[in-house]
């Protein structure tokens, strides 16, 4: 029936000589992977999507291994394109049997999740194990079965199935002149005859277009942890697995397999849009509605919240909210919320809620949140959650970050783990990652693919790479790497090559039915976590509701700065709660006093203090979103600075523009202001306006923001506003896009702004107690924490094994204030239990010797060692040679009961050691405890500093704008913000306190080495004074690192 | 003496052979130190000036620089040494003082102990020797203690004298001068006996055996065995010898003759087989090595070698010449043939590089138009290294039915190529 030979004969042939397209067969292609089989696919789901719509394919299966990852951005570019999509999966079963499922329809599609379910969850995180027995429990009746055979096509495997899935079974042929199509494509006939399993043509495809064939490869090696000059015959031979033309198949197979495959693409009638998404119900309880459930929830807050009477005015918000909510019936999802926000309540866990419906009257009463609507950020409630779109509001809730973990796993306790997992997060190559893992393909070495991706992770904006890829001891001209950076650049090209799945921070899913029939779940990394295989925006594609129970440090702080003054003066202190607008901290945050502070303590918001002043609540939520780079790329900070500061008029272009713009003095500051001058200057309906925000929020994934522009500039156009105006408004919209900060997040934290800056002006202890103890968080390292806190006069006190708990703690002075003791848990390597049993132990009596406390405590070596490192044994010991020495001669702790006499105290005469030299102190306390309660280590070489003509921070802060300067300092940090086109911020700090350097990108390029690998950092340069905030702008960087070195050696007593 | 060469080891035994000169008793410190105990030699070379230039002078005979240091005791003229000091300390009792400054590092304990030394403020010999001794003993251990009690001289030292390692050298002079190939293993036969008794005393095996033949006025003959594996049978290396010595041309008759074995290694008796080779379950055994090394005899090393196949794609890449198969290694690796490769028709010649086809009509000709037969195979692969193919192979058959493995470029002008002929 079919003559292969006419291929043989006809090599040379070109495609123009096929008889035109029209009368070519048509054809669907069902076995195709996309990049979301990872390492194994080399294109993107959209990208096959429009290859096959452009070939004229009759539909379109996207089949990856054991997942659908990639069907939702499938799905949306086929609906875009009007292709047909099938939803499926390839498995390969442990015993070697390979089959593609494709699902029939809506049941057919659940039951597929479901054994994806199970073969995800019976394996580690990224990996799947399947069986016979698994694929026969998984009854897939609504499904369609494709049999891969193997090179050698296995009869068993086939009767196997054809007995399982009768009438449902099709054996794929994919031929892929890989030598042998023609017998290979007699023994499926053959086969098919005799089982009576229809054929149809298929083509493994791995890649849209053959030009991906290198990626394939590098891919193949990646994944087998190999260099690909040594993947051998694990590579594809050819570049034949593409989504293939269709005079190309035409020549390949009998017109009857391509023709099977449409038919049988015909019958796959399930799309991703039946997929409806149900609220869980049991919340509530049974004689209610959840209507008449939310508003007793909410009224009982009321009366909690407001003890004297709802306000009139409050009470119709309340019911104009309630009537939204019902209307578009999102009850369940506010109910859900607050089951979770009650959960952590009864727990004693701090919590906050905050996004576009969590500053509700209804939220405030439920609880969700303790911004009190009426304290200054009064807003609309149809903005978030507005009528015409089908979607429900979005609500993030922050936890205490230690416990957070408790609601996860109530929430899977509450729901199941077939109701409740997390959204995923698709990890995509960035550039570093992709450079290590290409590498490694060209066989470099682990290190050496380090030092190539530190290189050249900025690779597109560099003309000097050559000089940097010498630099790192590679030849620039070889030519392996000319074959890598295309292949790179293919990595990390827009959107991004996806790598693996991990789990999104917080989001959670949660479904009346079995999650698992609307999307599988896989195990996460950590054993305790389940995450389904869409991330975020994919189920907002598909409409599925999330909660986001987030992490948040300060809130942990926070409870524990309460807790810390509670027990130290009796004072009750609750989020929220604390005296409002009080003046001093007003003032402490217009100095920028605001180390620890949540949020304005980075350095970009440091430095916008004392421009801003903030003087009331409103203004700290001015101050937290305008520091964004949204705000900064739209060049919305200045306009604002001077029209506040009376330099510039505050105009309007009409009076619906001043009734949005007033509170920002006409400059747009928040996601939703832009949004509502859509409205009432460009006339977009409400539910436009949200589809603006949405696409705002995804133009660099779809780019498509365009359709708006031409809508927004022509509205505003016609009502008369001036161009200049409108194509601001556009470009904030675009800065927005990324990074937009709404006023619902931003009031939310500038609660926590006060909260914690009211603790840090009065109980400066207990803040910096509490922020120790909550670490790692925040912007600061201990080190500056604990040297901010002693410069407001904070009394702080060693480590000591006979006075420090696990947790630092605040001990009584004499005078009656507290002074902060440093915990355990700064010393490095002590374990949490040796630390606990010492604890118990001192309980009992205190420590005699280091003897005494070793036995007693049941330290080892290790532990022991930490203590004595971080000098924790002074008291017990003397100096920390001294405790090196007891420490080496304590014995292992004995069980008990068989003490014996040597185990006792052996009493040993003082040794003849020297003490160690205040450097070796210092350089000690900073390798332990990362922190020094002794003289700053540039005290010490301030006389060779001072002779090399360098100041300290504090000559150089209060030296006049446009001064020459030259410092020194240790480097805190360094940043380089991806808004601040190659602009480096250093902060630097010695014994007087910090600078803030700036390091334009020519400077920094120039000297780089000194920039990147400094510790001690000399810097010369023009000094730039502004609004009381001051800059050093570099003109020169020297590495003075060995000084630090030198201190050590000089210092001791041999050579 | 402490050697400062990167890699000193080789260059310590040498040294260690040649040091014999200066004192007898001579000990090596592996890696890089060498002791040479001088008290007994010192009036031989006028005194300590004297013995450090000549030892340098022999040093630098050897292309080694040396750290030269005099002690009272060995360890602390090695630590000395090693310290990078070139001190003279004659005196006892100034022994003490001179190493205090020296860093702890020197001594080589384990870091471990030097970093905790370290971080008590220990950091120099002084201050460990200024510790108190039960407690240094009991923090550190008995055998520190004792290694400082060593250097410091309070206890004695005892070390091993080196001796050079075992080689078989045996040299017989000829009462005649021999032309004959045939009478020269006679001659050579006692040496050979002698080799067996002395492989049979120490349960060694030879694999390089060098024989050296002298002449009137000619430079000597060299003649080198090589074994496929570790041989004692005086018999197969007669026989062995006798293939190459009849290979060799002689420029003058043999006056002496020399039998050298180097690389001996221990040798393991193993049983004989069971089966013979070629019967069934019997294996490539040691018949076949016989074959390789007489044939390796006769045509040169370079001229019989074996075949292995690579996991690759690339018909160029998919094999590579390996050496043949020893008795020893063929066993362990056993069922070559059968791999997780597809069954693909590859032929067993193929040519160095393909080689151009003419082409008529579309189609390739060799003696004539050639007719292909198979459907095409594509491989396009190999883009990493430079040596990118692309190309569509067929099974063509000329007009002598001859099957040939011929390809087509996929990149235009579309040439034609021949790569293998089938069997």
């Amino acid at each position: 029936m079919l003559n292969c030979a006419c291929e043989v004969s006809l090599p040379p042939k070109s495609p123009g000589e096929v008889s035109g397209a029209a009368a070519l067969p048509p054809y669907a292609e069902l076995h195709c992977l996309s990049n979301f089989t990872f390492l194994r696919g080399a294109s993107h789901p959209h990208e096959l999507v429009e290859r096959a719509d452009a070939l004229g394919y009759a539909a379109l299966a996207i089949t990856d291994e054991c997942s659908v990852a990639g069907v939702v951005r499938a799905h949306m570019a086929a609906k875009h394109r009007r292709l047909k999509l099938v939803i499926g999966s390839e498995f390969r079963l442990e015993c070697g049997l390979t089959l593609v499922a494709l699902a029939i329809d809506r049941r057919g599609y659940g039951r597929l999740c479901r054994l994806i379910t199970r073969g995800r969850r019976a394996a580690d995180k990224g990996q799947y194990s399947l069986t016979r027995a698994d694929l026969e429990a998984a009854s897939l009746a609504q499904c369609y079965i494709l049999w891969v055979p193997a090179a050698q096509p296995s009869p068993s495997e086939l009767r196997w199935l054809a007995e399982r899935f009768p009438g449902r079974l099709r054996i794929a042929v994919e031929l892929l002149r890989e030598g042998g199509d023609r017998e290979r494509l007699a023994a499926l006939e053959q086969l098919g005859a005799h089982y009576a399993v229809p054929l149809l043509a298929s083509g493994d495809v791995h890649m849209h277009v053959r030009a991906r064939r290198r990626l394939q490869d590098a891919l193949t090696a990646i994944r087998l942890k190999v260099p690909v000059a040594e993947a051998g015959l694990q590579l594809y031979g050819n570049g034949e697995r593409y989504l293939r033309e269709r005079a190309r198949l035409a020549r390949l197979y009998p017109r009857e397999l391509l023709e099977a495959a449409v038919e049988l693409s015909l019958g796959c009638t399930f799309s991703l849009d039946e997929l409806r998404y149900e609220y869980p119900r049991e919340l509530v309880p049974p004689g209610e509605t959840p209507a008449s459930y939310l508003r007793r929830l909410t009224y009982e807050g009321a009366r909690w919240r407001w003890p004297g009477g709802v306000p009139e005015s409050e009470r119709t918000a309340i019911e104009h909210e309630l009537a939204l909510i019902a209307e578009l019936r999102y009850e369940p999802y506010f109910l859900t919320v607050q089951d979770v926000v009650a959960y952590a309540r009864r727990q004693g866990i701090l919590c906050q809620g905050r996004g576009s419906a969590a500053n509700s009257r209804v939220c405030y009463c439920l609880g969700v949140t303790s911004v009190d609507p009426q304290r200054g950020a009064a807003l609309l409630f149809e903005r978030f959650i507005s009528r015409e779109r089908n979607e429900p509001p979005d609500i993030d809730i922050d936890f205490e970050h230690e416990r957070r973990e408790e609601v996860l796993q109530y929430v899977y306790r509450k729901y199941g783990r077939e109701r409740a997992a997390l959204a995923a997060t698709v990890i995509m190559y960035r550039p570093r990652s992709a450079l290590r893992d290409l590498g490694k393909v060209f066989g470099l070495t682990p290190a050496e693919s380090g030092r190539l991706a530190k290189v050249m992770q900025w690779w597109d904006r560099s003309a000097a790479l050559p000089e940097r890829v010498r630099d790192a001891g590679f030849d620039p001209e070889s030519s392996w790497l000319a074959r890598l950076v295309p292949l790179a650049s293919e990595l990390v090209a827009f959107p991004g090559f996806p790598r693996h799945l991990s789990q999104h921070v917080g989001g959670f899913v949660i479904s009346e039915g079995a999650l698992e029939e609307l999307v599988p779940i896989e195990n996460a990394a950590s054993p305790q976590r389940t995450v389904v295989q869409w991330d975020k925006d994919d189920l907002n594609d598909l409409k599925l509701l999330k909660v986001d129970l987030l992490a948040l440090g300060m809130l942990t702080a926070l409870k524990r700065a309460f807790a810390l003054v509670k027990d130290f003066r009796g004072t009750r202190h609750a989020l929220g709660e604390l005296p409002a607008e009080d003046p001093r901290v007003y003032a402490m945050i217009s100095r920028a006093d605001t180390i620890g502070v949540f949020q304005i303590e980075s350095r970009a918001q440091m430095a916008m203090l004392p421009r801003l002043k903030p003087q009331c609540y409103y203004d700290l939520v001015i101050e937290v979103a305008i520091v964004r780079p949204g705000p900064i790329q739209g060049d919305m900070v200045h306009p604002y600075l001077r029209r506040r500061s009376g330099a510039e008029p505050v105009e309007y272009p009409s009076e619906e523009v001043r009734e949005v713009l007033e509170r920002t003095l006409g400059v747009p500051i928040f996601q939703e202001q832009v949004m509502k001058i859509a409205i009432v200057a460009a006339g977009f309906s409400p539910g436009e306006a949200d589809a603006l925000r949405r696409a705002m929020g995804a133009w660099k994934r779809t780019g498509g923001l365009d359709p708006f522009r031409e809508r927004l500039l022509e509205g505003m156009r016609e009502k008369g506003y001036p161009d200049e105006f409108a194509q601001r408004i556009y470009r904030q919209m675009l800065g927005f896009g990324e990074y937009g900060f709404p006023l619902a997040h931003a009031a939310s934290f500038a609660l926590l702004v006060y909260d914690s800056a009211w603790l840090k002006c009065y109980e400066p202890a207990a803040f910096t107690c509490a922020l120790l103890n909550s670490q790692p968080m925040g912007f600061y390292a201990p080190a500056q924490l604990v040297r901010d806190a002693r410069a407001h006069g904070v009394e702080v006190r060693p480590v000591d094994t006979c006075a420090s708990g696990w947790d630092s703690t605040l001990e009584r002075r004499a005078d009656g204030e507290p002074a902060l003791r440093l915990g355990l848990r700064v010393v490095k390597s002590l374990s949490q239990s040796g630390a606990d049993r010492l604890v118990a132990a001192r309980a009992e009596r205190p420590f005699a010797s280091v003897q005494d406390l070793a036995t007693r405590a049941a330290l080892d070596r290790g532990d022991l060692e930490a203590l004595a490192s971080a000098g924790a044994l002074a008291s017990l010991s003397g100096n920390r040679h001294l405790a090196f020495w007891q420490v080496a001669a304590t014995e292992r702790p004995v069980p008990l009961g068989f003490a014996t006499a040597r185990g006792a105290d052996t009493r040993e005469g003082r040794p003849l050691i020297t003490a160690p030299s205040e450097a070796e102190c210092i350089a000690a306390d900073y390798a332990s405890l990362g922190l020094t309660l002794g003289r700053h280590p540039l005290a010490l070489l301030r006389a060779r500093l001072a002779a090399a003509g360098l100041s300290p921070a504090s000559e150089v802060t209060r030296a006049a704008n446009g001064a020459s300067v030259r410092t020194a300092g240790i480097v805190l940090m360094r940043q380089r913000p991806s808004t601040a086109s190659g602009v480096t911020f250093v902060t630097l700090e010695d014994e007087s306190g910090q600078v803030n350097v700036i390091v334009w990108e020519r400077v920094g390029s120039a000297q780089r080495r000194a920039l990147i690998e400094s510790r001690l950092l000399e810097v010369h340069g023009e000094l730039q004074q502004q609004d009381g905030v001051t800059h050093l702008i570099a003109r020169r960087l020297i590495d003075r690192s060995s000084l630090l070195g030198e201190l050590l050696t000089r210092s001791r007593d041999f050579h | 003496m402490h050697l400062t060469e990167n890699d000193p080891a080789g260059k310590l035994v040498q040294l260690g052979m040649s040091a014999q000169r200066f004192t007898p008793r001579v000990s090596l410190a592996p890696p890089d130190g060498l002791l040479l105990e001088v008290q007994g030699s010192l009036h031989l070379f006028a005194g300590v000036a004297g013995l450090r230039g000549a030892l340098l002078a022999e040093c630098l005979r050897l292309e080694v620089r040396p750290v030269l240091a005099f002690a009272p005791t060995a360890l602390a003229a090695l630590v000395m040494a090693r310290a990078g000091k070139s001190l003279e300390v004659l005196e006892p009792a100034q022994l003490t003082g001179q190493l205090a400054p020296l860093p702890l590092s020197s001594l080589r304990w384990p870091e471990y102990t030097v970093a905790r030394l370290a971080r008590m403020g220990v950091r120099t010999i002084g201050a460990a020797l200024r510790l108190p001794r039960a407690g240094f003993a009991r923090r550190f251990g008995d055998a520190q203690l004792a290694m400082l009690d060593v250097l410091t001289g309070r206890t004695a030292e005892v070390r091993v004298t080196y001796r050079a390692p075992e080689r078989f050298r045996r040299r017989r002079e000829l009462g005649c001068e021999l032309e004959n190939h045939g009478l020269l293993l006679v001659a050579l036969a006692p040496l050979l006996a002698e080799l067996g008794d002395f492989l049979a005393a120490r349960d060694l095996g030879v694999v390089k055996l060098e024989c050296r033949l002298m002449h009137r006025h000619a430079p000597p003959t060299r003649c080198v065995v090589r074994l496929a594996s570790p041989a004692t049978d005086v018999q197969r290396l007669t026989a062995l010898l006798g293939e190459h010595l009849s290979a060799l041309e002689l420029p003058e008759p043999v006056r002496a003759c020399e039998l050298a074995a180097a690389a001996l290694v221990p040798h393991r008796p193993e049983s004989e087989s069971l089966w013979q080779p070629g019967e069934r379950g019997g294996s490539f055994g040691k018949e076949s090595c016989d074959l390789i090394e007489r044939l390796r005899a006769r045509l040169g090393a370079e001229a019989v070698y074996g075949l292995t196949r690579l996991p690759a794609h690339r018909p160029e890449k998919a094999w590579a010449v390996a050496e043949p198969p020893s008795a020893s290694t063929h066993r362990a690796q056993p069922g070559c043939s059968a791999d997780s490769a597809p069954a693909r028709r590859r032929p067993v010649w193929l040519l160095p590089a393909p080689q151009r086809l003419s082409v008529r009509d579309g189609l390739p000709r060799r003696r004539g138009p050639l007719r292909l037969v198979s459907e095409p195979e594509r491989i396009e692969t190999g883009w990493w290294d430079g040596d990118e193919i692309a190309r569509d192979y067929y099974t063509a058959v000329d007009i002598h039915g001859v099957h040939l493995w011929v390809f087509r470029e996929r990149a235009a002008p579309h040439d034609w190529f021949l790569h293998g002929v089938f069997g």
